[in-house]
């Protein structure tokens, strides 16, 4: 490439400034024309759930975006009528990502710190081994998990079934490793101050790197509350007795039961989403955080 | 390596204090992982050589469940939709990610709007998405009133706007809703590699007389192969894994007639509508060994010279 370079006189390869400044500013034209078309391919279809969840039902079916004759209807059905009540999934959803934000946090941060800044034997191997879990696909895990958790008579119908829910969710490898990089790169002398003036180990810990550790702190938190919110597949399978349920079962359950009757539909979809939308507008650069982390998992 | 050498002094004691703080640290998270991950993996193993039902094991089948499986017709369909879908949404999730990551990259103004915009959809649960997906395509739903706003008639269609209640169109829905969804995310991925091309690259290029596609075709392309590999494999394990939406959307048994039927809601059916935990535990090694065996091929793909030469 280099050669060919050396070889060319610039000005023979050069358009003239005219000519292409012009076809810059179509060029532009056309990038920007992309962008807010594909935007719109990603926002129409949330804003027609929107737009439906404050619609009477006739008008559900109708064209129309911006709803003719604004109703709570679909709101106030979903909130009262459902089958375990709406408010009872959205306490149970946040109840068990709360609980799995914490363990993740708690964690992830003791398990990453000693993997990044504790000598000992094995440290490596063990560390290896916590990554490599990344790539048993969690279907595989089904079964024994499932007979497990029977085992242990956590899926229950009783409040013991969230401890079932929560020891699946209580740190993922991804938490893990998140803590381990960023503990790496704090400098090594910060606890050693603290160690020389007798602290234990867990107070160097609690006391000096923890508070210091903020940044990568709330990318756990986001992504295991989030990935916890959102999740599908392990509540499905542990969370059997309805009145544990969280908002995505309902939505399976109702999308069948309510498949005619789309303004609810869309409210309980609504309710579902929004909490994490808030998260994104205001923590919006954590959310990418974990994402280069997750890449270990190929 | 770093041994523990008690009884030597204090430096041995601070050593050997290290260690057991060490251990103690991750005593709780390697216990888990233990029993719940690796545990599993042989529990799996074990459990799939039996007959074992919901109180447990009861006769030893060897590899008879293995077999079980590889005749059943509905695994067939079920390995046949998996395969299908991968092979065709992973192509249009990489194009599509490259395309709005080159995208997004030439322009300054809005950048960091267009991103968290794209990314958007992967924020929200497949629950959610899917039941929205649900409503769209439904007969009197929003994609089909925009058709016939452009003229198209969707009762036309042979399967008469029912985009995913019809078996011919179902999967391919499915595919629809998920290359929307992952979009942003291969979106991030490649912008990364694609900020990591040091602009003298470009310069050289530019200086060579290659066009705007020239040098997209010649240069960043290839240069984004370690972009390709992560994204292709990131995909392929996802979509080999498709569960949520075809289960939500098509309900246990992947209606209409088995087409939206994975390999995933397979081993879920046989767990917990049919309780037979050892053959279903052998649904899921077979599809470990089918992503595992998915993951070696796209190395051995990307890793050959004509790739590792571009770097």
């Amino acid at each position: 490439m280099s050669d060919t370079t050396a070889a060319r006189p610039l000005t023979a390869v050069e358009p003239l400034p005219d000519d292409n400044r012009s076809r810059r500013r179509i060029g532009r034209i056309v990038i920007y024309a992309i962008l807010i078309l594909y935007s719109l391919i990603i926002f129409l279809p949330f804003l027609w759930t929107l737009s439906t969840s404050f619609k009477t039902l006739p008008e559900s079916l109708q064209l129309t975006i911006i709803p003719r004759e604004p109703t709570t209807y679909g709101y106030v059905k979903a909130w009262t009528q459902l089958l375990p009540p709406l408010p009872v999934m959205f306490l149970n959803s946040a109840i068990i990502a709360a609980i799995a934000t914490l363990t993740n946090v708690f964690l992830g941060a003791l398990g990453g710190y000693a993997f990044a800044r504790l000598r000992f034997p094995g440290r490596e191997a063990l560390f290896l081994l916590v990554l490599g879990t990344l790539m048993i696909p969690d279907q595989l895990r089904l079964v024994p998990v499932y007979q497990i958790l029977v085992n242990l008579r956590l899926i229950a119908p009783g409040p013991e079934n969230y401890v079932g829910i929560s020891l699946i969710f209580a740190i993922s490898a991804t938490s893990l490793f998140i803590m381990r990089q960023f503990f790496l790169t704090l400098p090594f002398d910060l606890e050693e101050s603290a160690r020389m003036d007798g602290a234990g180990f867990f107070t160097a810990f609690w006391r000096v790197l923890l508070p210091l550790s903020r940044p990568a702190l709330a990318v756990v938190a986001i992504m295991t509350f989030q990935g916890t919110w959102n999740g599908f597949f392990w509540p499905l399978v542990i969370l059997q007795a309805p009145a544990h349920w969280t908002l995505p079962l309902g939505l399976s359950q109702f999308r069948f039961q309510y498949s005619a009757d789309w303004p609810p539909l869309m409210a309980m979809d609504v309710i579902a989403t929004v909490p994490i939308v808030l998260l994104y507008l205001f923590f919006q650069r954590y959310f990418v955080g974990g994402l280069s982390a997750g890449a270990v998992k190929g | 390596m770093l041994g523990i050498r008690l009884g030597r002094g204090s430096l041995g004691t601070e050593r050997a204090q290290e260690a057991l703080a060490g251990y103690a640290f991750i005593a709780i998270p390697l216990a888990l992982f233990m029993i719940f991950n690796i545990g599993s993996l042989f529990y799996s193993l074990y459990i799939s050589f039996w007959r074992w039902e919901i109180l447990g094991p009861t006769d030893f089948l060897g590899l008879r469940n293995y077999q079980f499986i590889l005749r059943d017709e509905i695994f067939h369909t079920a390995v046949k939709n998996s395969v299908y879908y991968t092979v065709i949404v992973v192509p249009i999730q990489m194009a599509l990610g490259l395309t709005l990551a080159v995208t997004v990259n030439q322009i300054w103004r809005g950048r960091s709007f267009f991103r968290a915009a794209f990314y958007f959809p992967a924020i929200a649960s497949s629950a959610a998405i899917t039941v929205l997906f649900i409503y769209i395509l439904a007969p009197d739903g929003l994609l089909n009133h925009l058709l016939e706003l452009i003229g198209v008639v969707p009762l036309s269609f042979h399967n008469r706007g029912n985009w995913l209640g019809h078996s011919d169109t179902a999967l391919n829905s499915v595919i629809g809703l998920n290359a929307w969804t992952t979009s942003g995310t291969m979106m991030l991925y490649y912008l990364g590699s694609l900020q990591a091309i040091p602009s003298e690259v470009y310069e050289a290029a530019k200086v060579d007389g290659a066009g705007g596609w020239t040098t997209f075709r010649r240069i960043t392309f290839p240069l984004l192969a370690p972009a390709h590999y992560l994204v292709a494999v990131v995909s392929v394990i996802g979509a080999l894994q498709l569960f949520d939406q075809a289960y939500i959307a098509g309900g246990a048994d992947g209606n209409p007639n088995y087409a939206l039927m994975t390999i995933v809601l397979y081993l879920y059916n046989a767990t917990f509508r049919q309780f037979e935990f050892g053959y279903a535990a052998a649904v899921g090694i077979v599809l470990f060994i089918i992503i595992f065996t998915a993951t070696l091929i796209q190395r051995r793909f990307f890793g050959s010279s004509d790739w590792a030469s571009s770097r």
